[in-house]
Protein backbone atom coordinates (compact mmCIF):
# COMPACT_ATOMS: atom_id res chain seq x y z
CA UNK A 1 0.00 0.00 0.00
CA UNK A 2 1.20 3.55 -0.58
CA UNK A 3 1.77 5.76 2.10
CA UNK A 4 -0.58 8.27 1.88
CA UNK A 5 -0.16 11.94 0.90
CA UNK A 6 -1.53 14.57 3.36
CA UNK A 7 -2.83 16.80 3.67
CA UNK A 8 -5.58 16.76 0.79
CA UNK A 9 -6.91 18.96 -1.52
CA UNK A 10 -10.55 19.71 -2.04
CA UNK A 11 -12.24 22.60 -3.65
CA UNK A 12 -12.65 25.08 -0.53
CA UNK A 13 -10.70 22.81 1.99
CA UNK A 14 -7.37 21.02 3.44
CA UNK A 15 -7.95 17.93 4.69
CA UNK A 16 -4.90 17.27 7.65
CA UNK A 17 -4.27 15.60 10.48
CA UNK A 18 -4.81 17.23 13.81
CA UNK A 19 -2.18 19.51 15.90
CA UNK A 20 -1.62 20.81 19.10
CA UNK A 21 -2.67 24.35 17.87
CA UNK A 22 -5.88 23.12 16.96
CA UNK A 23 -7.39 22.97 20.35
CA UNK A 24 -8.98 26.54 20.28
CA UNK A 25 -10.97 25.85 17.07
CA UNK A 26 -11.74 21.91 18.32
CA UNK A 27 -13.07 23.75 21.38
CA UNK A 28 -15.64 25.49 19.59
CA UNK A 29 -17.62 22.97 18.65
CA UNK A 30 -16.73 20.12 20.18
CA UNK A 31 -18.17 20.82 23.35
CA UNK A 32 -21.32 22.10 22.07
CA UNK A 33 -24.54 20.17 23.77
CA UNK A 34 -25.76 20.30 19.96
CA UNK A 35 -22.64 18.60 18.74
CA UNK A 36 -22.53 16.13 22.45
CA UNK A 37 -25.95 14.65 21.93
CA UNK A 38 -24.46 12.65 18.95
CA UNK A 39 -20.76 11.62 19.70
CA UNK A 40 -19.41 8.82 20.83
CA UNK A 41 -16.65 10.68 23.38
CA UNK A 42 -18.22 12.99 25.69
CA UNK A 43 -16.22 16.31 25.94
CA UNK A 44 -17.77 18.64 28.30
CA UNK A 45 -14.82 21.40 29.52
CA UNK A 46 -11.40 22.45 28.30
CA UNK A 47 -9.32 19.12 30.03
CA UNK A 48 -11.77 16.96 27.98
CA UNK A 49 -11.89 18.47 24.33
CA UNK A 50 -8.03 18.59 24.88
CA UNK A 51 -7.93 14.55 25.64
CA UNK A 52 -10.09 14.16 22.61
CA UNK A 53 -7.52 16.05 20.46
CA UNK A 54 -4.82 13.98 22.02
CA UNK A 55 -6.57 11.15 21.10
CA UNK A 56 -7.30 12.42 17.34
CA UNK A 57 -3.90 13.87 16.97
CA UNK A 58 -3.02 10.33 16.72
CA UNK A 59 -4.79 9.04 14.23
CA UNK A 60 -2.93 9.38 11.44
CA UNK A 61 -2.88 6.37 9.12
CA UNK A 62 -4.39 2.90 8.58
CA UNK A 63 -2.05 0.13 9.35
CA UNK A 64 -4.04 -2.18 11.27
CA UNK A 65 -7.69 -3.38 11.79
CA UNK A 66 -9.09 -0.96 14.31
CA UNK A 67 -7.12 2.26 13.28
CA UNK A 68 -8.60 5.45 12.84
CA UNK A 69 -7.55 8.10 10.82
CA UNK A 70 -9.03 11.71 11.49
CA UNK A 71 -8.80 14.43 9.13
CA UNK A 72 -9.26 18.31 10.22
CA UNK A 73 -11.62 20.36 7.90
CA UNK A 74 -9.70 23.55 7.26
CA UNK A 75 -10.79 26.30 5.19
CA UNK A 76 -9.00 27.64 2.58
CA UNK A 77 -7.78 31.34 3.69
CA UNK A 78 -9.14 31.91 6.62
CA UNK A 79 -7.50 28.45 7.93
CA UNK A 80 -10.47 28.46 9.88
CA UNK A 81 -11.15 24.54 11.34
CA UNK A 82 -14.63 23.34 10.67
CA UNK A 83 -15.08 20.24 11.57
CA UNK A 84 -13.78 16.59 11.20
CA UNK A 85 -14.08 13.15 9.50
CA UNK A 86 -12.53 10.26 10.49
CA UNK A 87 -12.21 6.73 8.65
CA UNK A 88 -12.26 3.75 11.34
CA UNK A 89 -10.69 0.14 9.32
CA UNK A 90 -12.96 -1.60 10.87
CA UNK A 91 -12.69 -5.26 9.50
CA UNK A 92 -9.79 -6.37 7.65
CA UNK A 93 -10.99 -9.60 6.11
CA UNK A 94 -14.25 -8.21 4.62
CA UNK A 95 -12.84 -4.98 4.08
CA UNK A 96 -15.32 -2.68 6.18
CA UNK A 97 -14.72 0.90 7.11
CA UNK A 98 -16.57 3.15 9.59
CA UNK A 99 -17.12 7.24 8.74
CA UNK A 100 -17.97 9.72 11.16
CA UNK A 101 -18.11 13.28 10.69
CA UNK A 102 -18.68 16.42 13.18
CA UNK A 103 -18.74 19.82 12.13
CA UNK A 104 -18.97 23.24 13.88
CA UNK A 105 -22.70 24.00 13.79
CA UNK A 106 -21.42 27.88 12.80
CA UNK A 107 -20.29 26.37 9.15
CA UNK A 108 -23.15 23.90 9.00
CA UNK A 109 -25.64 23.74 5.99
CA UNK A 110 -22.82 24.87 3.03
CA UNK A 111 -21.63 21.60 2.13
CA UNK A 112 -18.27 21.36 3.47
CA UNK A 113 -18.71 17.89 5.82
CA UNK A 114 -19.91 16.58 2.02
CA UNK A 115 -16.92 18.01 0.47
CA UNK A 116 -15.05 16.09 3.38
CA UNK A 117 -16.69 13.01 3.43
CA UNK A 118 -16.37 12.61 -0.90
CA UNK A 119 -12.34 13.09 -0.60
CA UNK A 120 -12.51 10.49 2.57
CA UNK A 121 -14.30 8.03 -0.08
CA UNK A 122 -12.10 8.61 -2.47
CA UNK A 123 -9.32 7.98 0.06
CA UNK A 124 -11.11 4.43 1.32
CA UNK A 125 -11.87 3.14 -1.74
CA UNK A 126 -8.87 3.97 -4.03
CA UNK A 127 -6.23 4.35 -1.75
CA UNK A 128 -7.03 2.06 1.31
CA UNK A 129 -9.06 -0.61 -0.98
CA UNK A 130 -12.06 -0.33 1.82
CA UNK A 131 -15.08 -2.81 0.21
CA UNK A 132 -17.61 -1.12 1.78
CA UNK A 133 -18.00 1.93 3.77
CA UNK A 134 -20.82 1.95 6.17
CA UNK A 135 -21.99 5.25 8.93
CA UNK A 136 -24.38 4.94 11.75
CA UNK A 137 -26.03 7.53 13.23
CA UNK A 138 -29.26 9.21 15.67
CA UNK A 139 -32.88 8.31 14.29
CA UNK A 140 -33.38 12.16 15.19
CA UNK A 141 -30.28 13.59 13.17
CA UNK A 142 -31.78 14.49 10.32
CA UNK A 143 -28.73 16.67 9.12
CA UNK A 144 -26.37 13.68 9.03
CA UNK A 145 -29.37 11.55 7.43
CA UNK A 146 -29.89 14.34 4.74
CA UNK A 147 -26.33 14.26 3.96
CA UNK A 148 -25.79 10.39 3.79
CA UNK A 149 -28.77 10.16 1.29
CA UNK A 150 -26.51 12.68 -0.77
CA UNK A 151 -23.47 10.78 -0.54
CA UNK A 152 -25.81 7.89 -2.52
CA UNK A 153 -25.88 5.62 0.56
CA UNK A 154 -28.20 2.99 1.22
CA UNK A 155 -30.12 3.31 4.71
CA UNK A 156 -29.26 -0.20 6.05
CA UNK A 157 -31.02 -0.39 9.17
CA UNK A 158 -33.24 1.18 11.74
CA UNK A 159 -32.61 -0.18 15.00
CA UNK A 160 -35.56 0.96 17.66
CA UNK A 161 -34.50 0.98 21.16
CA UNK A 162 -31.63 -1.54 20.82
CA UNK A 163 -29.26 0.02 23.67
CA UNK A 164 -29.01 2.84 25.96
CA UNK A 165 -27.42 5.94 25.01
CA UNK A 166 -26.74 8.95 27.56
CA UNK A 167 -29.57 6.69 29.73
CA UNK A 168 -32.32 7.44 26.91
CA UNK A 169 -33.63 4.28 24.51
CA UNK A 170 -31.40 4.85 21.40
CA UNK A 171 -32.54 4.36 17.70
CA UNK A 172 -29.86 4.22 15.50
CA UNK A 173 -29.78 4.67 11.68
CA UNK A 174 -26.69 2.39 9.51
CA UNK A 175 -25.99 3.60 6.10
CA UNK A 176 -23.64 2.21 3.74
CA UNK A 177 -22.49 2.31 -0.16
CA UNK A 178 -20.18 -0.22 -1.67
CA UNK A 179 -16.77 0.44 -3.72
CA UNK A 180 -18.49 -0.18 -7.09
CA UNK A 181 -21.40 2.28 -6.49
CA UNK A 182 -19.22 5.14 -5.32
CA UNK A 183 -18.99 7.22 -8.06
CA UNK A 184 -15.33 9.12 -7.54
CA UNK A 185 -15.13 12.51 -7.71
CA UNK A 186 -11.35 12.54 -8.65
CA UNK A 187 -11.64 9.87 -11.61
CA UNK A 188 -12.16 11.37 -14.88
CA UNK A 189 -16.17 12.52 -15.71
CA UNK A 190 -17.92 10.17 -18.16
CA UNK A 191 -18.76 11.72 -21.75
CA UNK A 192 -22.06 13.02 -22.06
CA UNK A 193 -24.32 9.54 -23.39
CA UNK A 194 -24.19 9.28 -27.05
CA UNK A 195 -26.83 7.80 -29.01
CA UNK A 196 -24.64 4.94 -30.84
CA UNK A 197 -23.88 4.79 -34.23
CA UNK A 198 -24.40 1.83 -35.32
CA UNK B 1 -35.18 -24.20 8.98
CA UNK B 2 -32.22 -22.82 10.83
CA UNK B 3 -30.77 -19.75 11.71
CA UNK B 4 -27.52 -18.95 13.05
CA UNK B 5 -27.02 -16.48 15.99
CA UNK B 6 -24.95 -13.51 15.81
CA UNK B 7 -21.51 -13.84 15.17
CA UNK B 8 -19.19 -12.44 17.75
CA UNK B 9 -17.74 -10.41 15.12
CA UNK B 10 -21.26 -9.20 14.45
CA UNK B 11 -21.56 -8.27 17.85
CA UNK B 12 -18.06 -6.45 17.98
CA UNK B 13 -19.59 -4.64 15.33
CA UNK B 14 -22.34 -3.46 16.79
CA UNK B 15 -21.35 -3.96 20.33
CA UNK B 16 -17.77 -2.62 20.33
CA UNK B 17 -18.14 0.64 18.89
CA UNK B 18 -21.36 1.31 21.19
CA UNK B 19 -18.45 2.54 23.71
CA UNK B 20 -20.60 5.23 24.90
CA UNK B 21 -20.29 6.47 27.99
CA UNK B 22 -23.97 5.77 29.90
CA UNK B 23 -23.95 9.48 31.67
CA UNK B 24 -24.82 10.52 34.80
CA UNK B 25 -28.66 9.17 34.34
CA UNK B 26 -29.89 6.06 35.42
CA UNK B 27 -31.05 3.60 33.03
CA UNK B 28 -34.97 4.04 31.98
CA UNK B 29 -35.75 0.68 33.88
CA UNK B 30 -33.65 -1.58 35.93
CA UNK B 31 -31.88 -4.74 34.55
CA UNK B 32 -29.95 -7.30 35.82
CA UNK B 33 -33.22 -9.91 36.47
CA UNK B 34 -31.39 -13.52 36.02
CA UNK B 35 -33.91 -15.90 34.38
CA UNK B 36 -34.79 -19.55 35.67
CA UNK B 37 -37.68 -20.34 33.99
CA UNK B 38 -39.30 -23.80 34.58
CA UNK B 39 -39.05 -26.98 32.62
CA UNK B 40 -40.39 -28.28 30.83
CA UNK B 41 -42.69 -24.93 28.88
CA UNK B 42 -45.39 -26.92 27.55
CA UNK B 43 -47.53 -25.29 23.97
CA UNK B 44 -50.70 -26.98 22.09
CA UNK B 45 -48.36 -29.66 20.54
CA UNK B 46 -44.89 -29.39 21.95
CA UNK B 47 -42.66 -29.39 24.67
CA UNK B 48 -39.49 -27.79 25.54
CA UNK B 49 -36.97 -28.89 27.67
CA UNK B 50 -33.17 -29.17 28.30
CA UNK B 51 -31.22 -31.14 26.55
CA UNK B 52 -29.96 -34.56 27.97
CA UNK B 53 -27.43 -36.90 27.16
CA UNK B 54 -30.19 -39.24 25.02
CA UNK B 55 -30.75 -36.24 22.02
CA UNK B 56 -27.40 -36.98 19.97
CA UNK B 57 -28.67 -39.33 17.66
CA UNK B 58 -32.03 -36.75 16.67
CA UNK B 59 -29.64 -34.20 16.82
CA UNK B 60 -26.91 -35.95 14.77
CA UNK B 61 -30.09 -36.49 12.39
CA UNK B 62 -30.76 -32.94 11.27
CA UNK B 63 -27.07 -31.55 12.01
CA UNK B 64 -25.55 -33.85 9.79
CA UNK B 65 -27.32 -32.30 7.23
CA UNK B 66 -26.13 -30.09 4.38
CA UNK B 67 -29.50 -28.09 3.94
CA UNK B 68 -29.73 -27.84 7.84
CA UNK B 69 -26.11 -26.21 7.62
CA UNK B 70 -26.37 -23.57 4.51
CA UNK B 71 -26.88 -20.54 6.45
CA UNK B 72 -25.33 -21.80 10.11
CA UNK B 73 -22.19 -20.51 11.03
CA UNK B 74 -21.39 -24.47 11.20
CA UNK B 75 -20.77 -27.19 8.67
CA UNK B 76 -22.76 -30.37 8.65
CA UNK B 77 -21.46 -31.98 12.18
CA UNK B 78 -20.36 -35.33 12.59
CA UNK B 79 -21.66 -37.58 15.45
CA UNK B 80 -18.86 -36.70 17.82
CA UNK B 81 -19.39 -32.64 17.35
CA UNK B 82 -23.32 -33.33 17.86
CA UNK B 83 -22.17 -35.27 20.81
CA UNK B 84 -20.09 -32.26 22.01
CA UNK B 85 -22.82 -29.38 21.33
CA UNK B 86 -25.43 -31.61 22.73
CA UNK B 87 -23.22 -31.50 25.88
CA UNK B 88 -22.65 -28.07 26.28
CA UNK B 89 -26.58 -27.90 25.52
CA UNK B 90 -27.40 -29.81 28.89
CA UNK B 91 -25.98 -26.85 30.60
CA UNK B 92 -27.92 -24.17 28.95
CA UNK B 93 -30.56 -23.64 30.52
CA UNK B 94 -30.71 -20.13 32.65
CA UNK B 95 -29.57 -16.54 32.01
CA UNK B 96 -27.38 -15.27 34.73
CA UNK B 97 -24.73 -12.99 32.54
CA UNK B 98 -24.65 -11.41 29.62
CA UNK B 99 -23.79 -13.35 26.80
CA UNK B 100 -25.44 -16.69 28.71
CA UNK B 101 -27.85 -18.78 26.33
CA UNK B 102 -30.99 -21.03 27.09
CA UNK B 103 -30.86 -23.42 24.32
CA UNK B 104 -34.10 -26.17 24.53
CA UNK B 105 -34.87 -28.99 22.72
CA UNK B 106 -38.48 -29.25 21.23
CA UNK B 107 -40.50 -32.39 21.77
CA UNK B 108 -43.24 -33.35 19.66
CA UNK B 109 -45.48 -34.72 21.91
CA UNK B 110 -47.51 -37.15 20.14
CA UNK B 111 -44.30 -38.89 19.17
CA UNK B 112 -42.08 -37.62 21.80
CA UNK B 113 -39.65 -37.19 18.76
CA UNK B 114 -36.80 -34.35 19.35
CA UNK B 115 -37.51 -32.05 15.87
CA UNK B 116 -35.34 -29.00 16.68
CA UNK B 117 -34.06 -26.71 19.11
CA UNK B 118 -34.85 -22.80 20.23
CA UNK B 119 -32.46 -20.54 21.72
CA UNK B 120 -32.52 -17.30 23.30
CA UNK B 121 -29.32 -15.42 24.27
CA UNK B 122 -29.08 -12.45 26.76
CA UNK B 123 -27.68 -10.00 24.58
CA UNK B 124 -27.24 -6.80 26.90
CA UNK B 125 -28.00 -6.60 30.59
CA UNK B 126 -28.10 -3.23 31.12
CA UNK B 127 -30.36 -2.59 27.76
CA UNK B 128 -31.78 -5.71 28.48
CA UNK B 129 -31.75 -6.87 25.08
CA UNK B 130 -32.61 -10.48 23.92
CA UNK B 131 -32.11 -12.83 21.11
CA UNK B 132 -33.56 -15.79 19.74
CA UNK B 133 -32.41 -18.88 16.97
CA UNK B 134 -33.87 -21.69 16.26
CA UNK B 135 -32.45 -25.00 14.01
CA UNK B 136 -35.44 -27.54 13.02
CA UNK B 137 -35.35 -30.97 11.12
CA UNK B 138 -36.67 -30.78 7.55
CA UNK B 139 -39.00 -33.47 8.17
CA UNK B 140 -40.99 -31.58 10.64
CA UNK B 141 -41.14 -28.49 8.67
CA UNK B 142 -44.48 -27.23 7.31
CA UNK B 143 -46.77 -27.76 10.60
CA UNK B 144 -45.98 -24.42 12.14
CA UNK B 145 -43.91 -26.33 15.03
CA UNK B 146 -41.18 -23.82 15.03
CA UNK B 147 -43.50 -20.57 15.21
CA UNK B 148 -45.26 -22.78 18.06
CA UNK B 149 -41.78 -23.04 19.32
CA UNK B 150 -40.54 -19.46 19.01
CA UNK B 151 -43.96 -17.99 20.69
CA UNK B 152 -43.00 -19.68 23.15
CA UNK B 153 -39.75 -18.35 23.34
CA UNK B 154 -40.93 -14.80 23.06
CA UNK B 155 -42.96 -15.23 25.97
CA UNK B 156 -40.30 -16.73 28.29
CA UNK B 157 -38.01 -13.73 27.08
CA UNK B 158 -40.61 -10.94 27.57
CA UNK B 159 -42.54 -12.20 30.43
CA UNK B 160 -40.25 -14.02 33.06
CA UNK B 161 -37.55 -12.65 31.28
CA UNK B 162 -38.28 -9.05 31.07
CA UNK B 163 -36.68 -8.25 27.75
CA UNK B 164 -37.06 -5.02 26.47
CA UNK B 165 -35.97 -5.72 22.97
CA UNK B 166 -35.17 -9.60 21.10
CA UNK B 167 -34.21 -9.63 17.94
CA UNK B 168 -32.91 -12.55 15.71
CA UNK B 169 -30.90 -12.34 12.20
CA UNK B 170 -30.67 -14.74 8.76
CA UNK B 171 -29.28 -14.74 5.81
CA UNK B 172 -31.24 -13.54 3.01
CA UNK B 173 -31.80 -16.49 1.12
CA UNK B 174 -32.95 -18.15 4.52
CA UNK B 175 -36.64 -17.12 3.66
CA UNK B 176 -38.17 -19.71 6.05
CA UNK B 177 -36.62 -18.15 8.82
CA UNK B 178 -37.25 -14.71 8.06
CA UNK B 179 -41.48 -15.75 7.16
CA UNK B 180 -41.65 -16.82 10.44
CA UNK B 181 -39.93 -14.07 11.95
CA UNK B 182 -42.69 -11.77 10.17
CA UNK B 183 -45.45 -14.12 11.42
CA UNK B 184 -43.89 -13.71 15.31
CA UNK B 185 -44.53 -9.94 14.45
CA UNK B 186 -40.92 -8.92 14.44
CA UNK B 187 -40.21 -5.85 12.44
CA UNK B 188 -37.28 -5.86 9.58
CA UNK B 189 -34.46 -3.48 11.33
CA UNK B 190 -31.40 -4.41 8.66
CA UNK B 191 -30.66 -5.25 5.60
CA UNK B 192 -26.92 -5.87 5.45
CA UNK B 193 -25.14 -6.32 1.85
CA UNK B 194 -21.78 -7.41 2.11
CA UNK B 195 -20.63 -6.19 5.24
CA UNK B 196 -18.92 -9.34 5.95
CA UNK B 197 -17.96 -12.79 4.80
CA UNK B 198 -19.68 -15.73 5.57
CA UNK B 199 -18.56 -19.03 4.41
CA UNK B 200 -16.02 -17.13 1.77
CA UNK B 201 -18.55 -15.30 0.06
CA UNK B 202 -20.19 -11.87 0.82
CA UNK B 203 -23.07 -12.37 3.25
CA UNK B 204 -26.15 -10.73 2.71
CA UNK B 205 -28.30 -10.67 6.07
CA UNK B 206 -31.96 -9.23 7.79
CA UNK B 207 -32.37 -8.44 11.35
CA UNK B 208 -35.84 -8.31 12.80
CA UNK B 209 -36.51 -6.97 16.43
CA UNK B 210 -40.12 -6.64 18.53
CA UNK B 211 -40.11 -4.61 21.59
CA UNK B 212 -41.57 -5.61 24.74
CA UNK B 213 -44.65 -3.59 24.40
CA UNK B 214 -45.34 -4.61 20.78
CA UNK B 215 -45.24 -8.01 22.09
CA UNK B 216 -47.28 -7.47 25.16
CA UNK B 217 -50.32 -5.87 22.89
CA UNK B 218 -49.86 -8.34 19.65
CA UNK B 219 -50.67 -11.21 22.94
CA UNK B 220 -53.16 -9.14 24.46
CA UNK B 221 -55.12 -8.84 20.59
CA UNK B 222 -54.58 -12.85 20.07
CA UNK B 223 -56.53 -13.62 23.48
CA UNK B 224 -59.30 -11.18 22.73
CA UNK B 225 -59.61 -12.93 19.07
Amino acid sequence: MFSLSLPIQTDRLILRTFERSDIDGLAAYHALPSVQRYVFTKTRDTSEVAGALNLMRGHVSLQRPGDTLTLAMIRKGDQALLGHVSLNWSDATAGQGEVRFCVNPAHAGQGFTREALSAVYDLAFDHFHIHRVFARCDGRNHHSIKLMQQMGMRLEAHYREHALFQGEWDEELHFAILDREWQRSTKVKDLPVRHRVA
Amino acid sequence: MAIRLARDLAIGKAGLAFVRPSGESAPPTGGGMSLYPTYPLRTQRLTLRPFTRGDVDAVYAYRRREDVTRYLFDTALSREECALAVQQRIGQVALEAEGDKIILGVELDGNGALIGEVSLIWRSVEARQGEVGWIFDPNYHGHGYATEAANAVLDLAFGPGGIHRVAARCDVRNERSWRLMERLGMRREAHFREHALFKSQWDEEFIYAILQQEWQAQRAEQAAT
